[in-house]
């Protein structure tokens, strides 16, 4: 039954990792009107379910990047298997509770923040809870990048000022180069261009995310007794997050494209282009030389780097101290509610601690769900004038009560 | 580790330049071109068009789709055990 539990809470992290990210390849195209906001996101979702079956890498270790519940060659740890491995079951299980838990706060805040780095925040307060510090891998064995310090927090303050350097450089290049050209013409010709690139950053979202939760569900089938083979995922966990994550792109996580879109920057069709092609550079390149980045920091770190490589074009330093503040927390705050969540489901004995646990998820969903619809980001009022907001969704509903009113 | 991290971050700042930045730029010539060509609003001093660089125009999408292409192949082929290869100036799957 916690196996369940655990392919559930898997599924649904896909879901919110889908959604969450959406704004990453489309926030730029649909802030410039180069795709309807609909159909924006139906052309991400379609992207991210054809990359998700485009494997770059066997995902079966993706917890070793950060813990240590796995050899190297994919098996969980002995000493965790015991009782159909309920133990790493539950490690699992709080850690992705953790992962949802911070990726919907985020969002209800209109914050784009790192589905990767809440996973393994989650993980890795829930491994140190249940076995000690000792469990987590902080640093690898020094021979190659490894650990949470070598693979998640050095590239994390890296990627942004690598992504916003290349955006930087493009946006400079591309507005010296059509200087001269009438501007709407222009704006026409780059719309294409736009699309083009979003989707590619799309279709690399797809490869990346998706195999993160196949690695965990299979890891949690190994455990339980299920599977024995540590080099294939099975099909069927394939196709289930690739669904999960097109579904989850799809529903568009509306609050974090107005943020990306308009918030930042107020971007112009050339500059959306440019900011693309630098994510969709930084982002394949570096997974490819097996070097994942986070594709928020880099989306982000791009649509910064077009707003300082135009001239005359204004950055809201504001938007993007908050967003750095929530980049600082992802990884220490998801990682606490793992923890406290495995504390939690570990005193209260049997299937009682896991079923407490998954309410607590429930229940908290529930909340942050209810609390949005106060202030509704949708389609409809995506592109709406920004005015500097302290309350995320804040300046869409004074905008629509000004509406009504006139 | 710092070390480490260091040259991975470097090549990845080399190869995004050159591509990120580099595509881009060719895909702002095409532009241009194409302005060019059609001349009289698309342009900011209204000439008259030169029909010849549409055709310039067009090379350098066609040249930016091709590299995208390569990238991509480059990128899907190694997920499944092949490498490009370029021994024969045209790409070609080779098994690793």
């Amino acid at each position: 039954m916690l196996l369940i539990l655990v392919i559930g809470t898997a599924i649904a992290f896909d879901f919110t990792n889908g959604f969450h990210d959406t704004a990453n390849a489309m926030a730029t195209s649909i802030a410039t009107g180069a795709l309807k906001p609909k159909t924006a996101v139906a052309l991400s979702a379609i992207l991210n379910l054809v990359g998700a079956f485009l494997s770059v890498e066997v995902a079966l270790t993706v917890t070793n990047a950060v813990v240590k519940l796995q050899t190297s060659s994919g098996a969980p740890n002995p000493e965790l298997m015991v009782n159909n491995g309920h133990e790493l079951l539950m490690i699992v299980f709080c850690g992705l509770i953790g992962g949802i838990l911070w990726n919907l706060l985020t969002w209800l805040l209109g914050l784009p923040s790192s589905s990767s780095h809440a996973l393994f925040g989650g993980l890795i307060g829930s491994t140190a809870a249940a076995l000690g510090f000792a469990g987590v891998n902080w640093m690898g064995d020094g021979t190659k990048l490894d650990g949470v310090v070598g693979k998640v927090i050095l590239p994390a303050f890296a990627s942004p000022a690598v992504a916003a350097l290349v955006a930087t450089i493009g946006t400079w290049l591309v507005y010296r180069i059509t200087a001269g050209v009438a501007e709407r013409y222009a704006e026409g010709g780059f719309r294409w261009g736009q699309i083009g690139t979003a989707s590619l950053v799309s279709l690399a979202h797809g490869t990346n995310d998706a195999q993160k939760t196949m690695g965990v569900i299979t890891l949690g089938l190994i455990a339980y007794g299920v599977q024995t083979d540590t080099t294939t995922v099975p099909l069927w966990v394939k196709v289930a997050c690739a669904v999960a994550i097109a579904a989850g792109t799809y529903m568009g996580g509306w609050r974090i494209i107005r943020t990306l879109g308009k918030g930042l920057v107020e971007i112009s069709s050339p500059q959306g282009m440019a900011a693309e092609a630098s994510s969709a550079a930084v982002i394949l390149t570096s997974s490819h030389l097996g070097f994942a980045l986070s594709t928020t920091h880099v989306a982000t770190g791009s649509i910064l780097g077009t707003g300082l490589g135009r001239r005359g074009a204004e950055v809201r330093w504001g938007v993007a101290g908050r967003m750095a503040l929530a980049w600082l927390i992802t990884l220490p705050a998801a990682g606490i509610v793992g923890a406290l969540c495995f504390w939690l489901g570990d005193s209260i004995p049997g299937y009682g601690g896991p079923l407490v646990v998954f309410a607590i998820l429930l229940g908290l969903t529930g909340w942050m769900m209810a609390h949005s619809r106060k202030s509704a980001v949708h389609a409809g009022n995506v592109n709406d004038e920004w005015h500097s907001e302290v309350k995320p969704g804040a300046s869409v509903a004074d905008t629509e009560t000004v509406s009504t009113k006139a | 580790m710092l070390q480490l991290f260091g040259n991975a971050i470097g090549q990845v700042v080399a190869i995004s330049i050159l591509v990120g930045a580099g595509l881009p730029a060719l895909f702002a010539f095409g532009v241009r071109a194409l302005a060019v060509g059609a001349g009289g609003a698309a342009e900011v001093t209204g000439e008259a068009g030169k029909p010849a660089m549409k055709i310039v125009a067009w090379l350098c999408f066609a040249l930016v789709l091709a590299v995208i292409a390569v990238g991509l192949a480059i990128i899907i082929s190694s997920g499944f055990g092949y490498k490009v290869s370029f021994e024969h100036v045209f790409p070609t799957f080779i098994k690793k």
